[in-house]
């Protein structure tokens, strides 16, 4: 039940899977404890998967979590290959969160003690990562690229300090005083600027031909699941871990399991970009595998791993339970039963996943004339949903209307999001770790250089600027080339 | 026989069906067309789902729907502070249809320049619980006492670092508490809440944090959190053998008790019978053992104060920390631009 729910929440841009666990509290406030659980975790599984489908088929990411699944799900679609898009990222979905709940059976205290030790600067150090992501995103043009996630740093900006509490480019209006919400920008810049563009188009034909694909092809073999298994394995681990720290979710784990993928697959199925499939594989699995990550903490320590799971440790003080790191010892049942709803989650969202896919692709092949109209509608009212708030319509429309040009002038739209999303992120954490070391900035790198989480961190985030680094054959081959140079001379 | 086969029948069906009418019609009658509440009310909730102000709603509307005898339909209205949600509210009608479910807040929206709404064109329904701060350190820090914190903050000045959740926060007027009355100052971090600080604070990022109760119970209970001092007048349950700030330094009396508070408003011009009926079915739920005992887990303290207490509880409270705001520079308009007087010495 709650995964079908959840599939169809997580479909839907704008109704966020924090939105429905909340609104799942209040429902089952008068149910025993443990269906309302089983109903909220089936609705966690099920959103955080169901957001790829939209991002598959119309571009339009349903959950942030899902902004990394696009990039290489949409071509995908376009090359009529939506079944198999899906189908990749329900069973990646599946494997990921089995992968996940492993980690939280197995290493559950031990991930969380690990997690606490992350401080800000290893957040920044985080996000820059996931920011670094933007010199590989922008696949024309870099300058292009790299103007539209400034704009989008600068959007994300907008608002209350939250170091003095002063507003950032308010202009003294306290409408913006909130800050611009990113679900809005989001909606705005993948749902509706798609609307006007294809609306530009109508007419002038070039509407790809989705053809339905046949059963057979929407399961992948278990030769292409074998194959994508170490990757799905890596990404898990960073979904995990990504998931279990208290101030990144599922939508971070995603993009840097896409970067990770994009920097280590050396022969992706197709360019990334271009509908490799691997672009797929790498996301869908990091989110699902940052749900395990995320109820780590949480089960733990009663700490949230993100959103949702602040979500749901309310809903357990509300059913009179005391989430904390006395949970676990003093309810093992409890944790028992947990981890096997989330089991069956995952089950269900494998067998529903992959019955419901035939009548979802069909949503490509509908004529643009109602489809387009959906849409609009979609992002209206998701974008009214996440606070109750017109100005989150107003500000999604004008995103649409940007979104239009930026296209047009073929300005990318995907940095521009992540700058909105990880902006505030790297700004806050940088500026926390700088206030902790009284803005001293030699202080600042001595405890990156001293500490060995942000030393690897940041030795990740410095060779994510190296282009290449040459291969291990290609030196391979320089050496075998150089003895040959000097037998030349010397004969 | 047909005459008494009709008889039988009209009995059998019509006199029930007469009976449940009436009845229904009696059930009905006294609360007919005039009577509040004739229909559902809205409840809007100035912060977001999972939170202490969602979860003290959430947790007391069914218990008051027992005495309206009608659904308070809840939804969450979150921005700018809570102050969205505030200025929906004064948008409808003062009919008592909707409530406002708020925390403190708004009694600052006028220093801090965040809205002109103020507490002043609301009608307290009731004031359900108020929550007590505490200072936390982890397990195995050296302060046993706030005291020893404060003196090495004497001597380190700026050193010391602090979890913050930014200006306003209880972290930040519990910090300006002591800067106004032992003139220490710390090295203050902010971060998202109170749970993300503690968050740091368990990973060794920060070095002490000023959060409610409720928030560090579990911690505490756990043995991974310690407190060094309840910023209140007397000990709490929950920690008996730790010292209240007022008893370990008399000099904190002239700001305690302070703790940010939830409670329920209408704008003000709604009938008083319909705030009548509301402050009727809300005291028994808020005093119900249901509802105190959740508040006990949750680590406040049951306030329950309606009408002319209510008001005199804020106005308080809001002398306390506008002025505490004021004197550590964290407002951007003076206490005396909105009449609020300084805190009377005790």
């Amino acid at each position: 039940m709650g995964v079908v729910a959840g599939i169809v929440v997580g479909a839907v841009p704008g109704l966020s899977v924090t939105m429905a666990t909340a609104l799942l509290v209040s429902m089952t406030y008068a149910w025993d404890t443990k269906p309302a659980l089983a109903m909220m975790l089936g609705v966690y599984a099920g959103g955080v998967y169901g957001g790829s489908r939209s991002a598959i088929l119309i571009n339009i990411p349903g959950a942030p979590a899902a902004i990394a699944t696009g990039f290489d799900g949409y071509p995908l679609a376009q090359r009529g290959e939506a079944g198999v898009a899906i189908g990749v990222a329900t069973v990646q979905s599946f494997i990921g969160g089995v992968l996940g709940l492993v980690a939280l059976v197995v290493a559950g205290p031990l991930i969380s003690e690990f997690a606490l030790k992350f401080a800000p600067r290893d957040y920044f150090l985080l996000v820059a990562m996931g920011l670094s992501l933007v010199s590989r995103l922008g696949a024309r043009s870099m300058p292009r690229a790299l103007i539209a996630a400034a704009g989008g740093v600068l959007v994300g900006l907008v608002g209350m300090d939250p170091v003095t509490g002063e507003g950032r480019f308010t202009f003294g209006l306290p409408l913006l005083i909130g800050g611009v919400h990113y679900i809005a920008v989001l909606i705005g810049l993948f749902g509706l600027s798609e609307v006007f563009y294809q609306l530009g188009r109508i007419g002038r034909g070039a509407v790809p031909q989705v053809t339905i694909p046949e059963v057979g092809r929407i399961l992948p073999s278990w030769s292409f699941v074998l194959r994508f298994l170490p990757l799905s394995l890596r990404t898990s681990v960073l979904g995990i871990i990504v998931g279990a720290l208290p101030g990144t979710g599922g939508e971070i784990a995603a993009l840097l399991a896409y970067d990770h993928a994009k920097r280590t697959v050396r022969k992706p199925t197709r360019p990334f970009g271009q509908g490799a499939i691997e672009g797929v594989v790498a996301p869908e699995t990091a989110n699902n595998a940052a749900i395990g990550g995320a109820l780590i903490p949480m089960l733990t320590l009663g700490i949230p791993g993100d959103a949702v799971t602040a979500v749901l440790i309310g809903a357990l003080f509300i059913h009179g339970l005391r989430p904390g790191p006395l949970l676990m010892v003093e309810m093992p049942d409890l944790f028992w039963f947990i981890a096997w709803s989330y089991a069956l989650a995952n089950v269900f969202l494998l067998i529903f996943g992959l019955m419901a896919v035939r009548p979802f692709v069909k949503l490509v092949n509908v004529n643009k004339k109602i489809l387009m109209p959906m849409i609009t509608l979609i992002s209206v009212v998701g974008t009214y949903a996440i606070q109750s708030n017109i100005y989150d319509v107003f500000w999604m429309i004008g995103f649409g209307i940007l979104g239009y040009f930026m296209k047009l002038g073929d300005y990318p739209v995907g940095p521009m999001v992540l700058g909105v999303i990880l902006g505030p992120l790297a700004d806050i954490n940088f500026r926390r770790a700088i206030i902790s070391v009284h803005g001293n900035i030699p202080a600042f790198l001595w405890e990156i250089v001293s500490n060995p989480i942000s030393l690897i961190l940041a030795i990740m985030l410095i060779t994510a600027f190296i282009p290449r680094l040459p291969s291990a054959a290609s030196l391979r081959g320089r050496l075998r080339r150089l003895p040959r140079l000097g037998r030349k001379e010397g004969a | 026989m047909h005459a008494t086969t009709a008889s039988r029948l009209l009995r059998v069906f019509l006199v029930p069906a007469l009976v449940i009418t009436l009845a229904w019609g009696v059930a009905i009658g006294p609360s007919g067309a005039q009577v509040y509440p004739e229909r559902s009310i809205t409840g809007i909730i100035q912060w977001g789902a999972g939170g202490a102000t969602d979860r003290v709603s959430r947790r007391v509307a069914p218990l008051a729907e027992r005495g309206l005898g009608q659904r308070i339909v809840l939804s969450n209205m979150t921005g700018a502070t809570g102050a969205v949600a505030m200025q929906y509210v004064f948008d409808q009608r003062a009919d008592g249809y909707t409530l406002l479910l708020a925390a403190e807040n708004p009694a600052l929206y006028g220093v801090l320049d965040i809205s002109p709404r103020t507490f002043d064109e609301f009608e307290p329904i009731n004031l359900f619980a108020r929550s007590i701060p505490v200072v936390v350190v982890r397990r195995d820090a050296k302060w046993r006492y706030l005291t020893e914190l404060i003196q090495e903050a004497k001597s380190h000045p700026g050193q010391i670092k602090a979890g913050s959740t930014g200006p306003g926060g209880l972290p930040f007027v519990v910090g300006a508490m002591m800067t106004a009355v032992s003139g220490v100052r710390f090295n203050s971090i902010p971060f998202d809440g109170e749970g993300p600080g503690m968050t740091a604070l368990l990973g060794g990022h920060v070095d002490f944090m000023a959060v409610g109760l409720a928030a560090a119970a579990e911690h505490i209970r756990a043995e991974r959190l310690r407190v060094i001092a309840v910023v209140d007048l007397a000990p709490v349950d929950i920690v008996p053998a730790t010292p209240a700030l007022g008893q370990m330094m008399p000099e904190y009396r002239a700001y305690l008790p302070w703790g940010p508070f939830y409670g329920a408003w209408v704008k003000k011009g709604t009938p008083a019978p319909a705030v009548r009926r509301l402050v009727d079915a809300f005291r028994p739920a808020v005093a119900s053992e249901d509802f105190t005992e959740f508040i006990g887990l949750m680590g406040s303290t049951p306030l329950n104060l309606s009408g002319e207490e209510a008001v005199r509880f804020v106005k308080q409270w809001q002398s306390v920390t506008a002025w505490l705001l004021h004197d550590a520079k964290a407002t951007q308009k003076s206490p005396e631009q909105f009449g609020i007087p300084r805190p009377a010495r005790r």
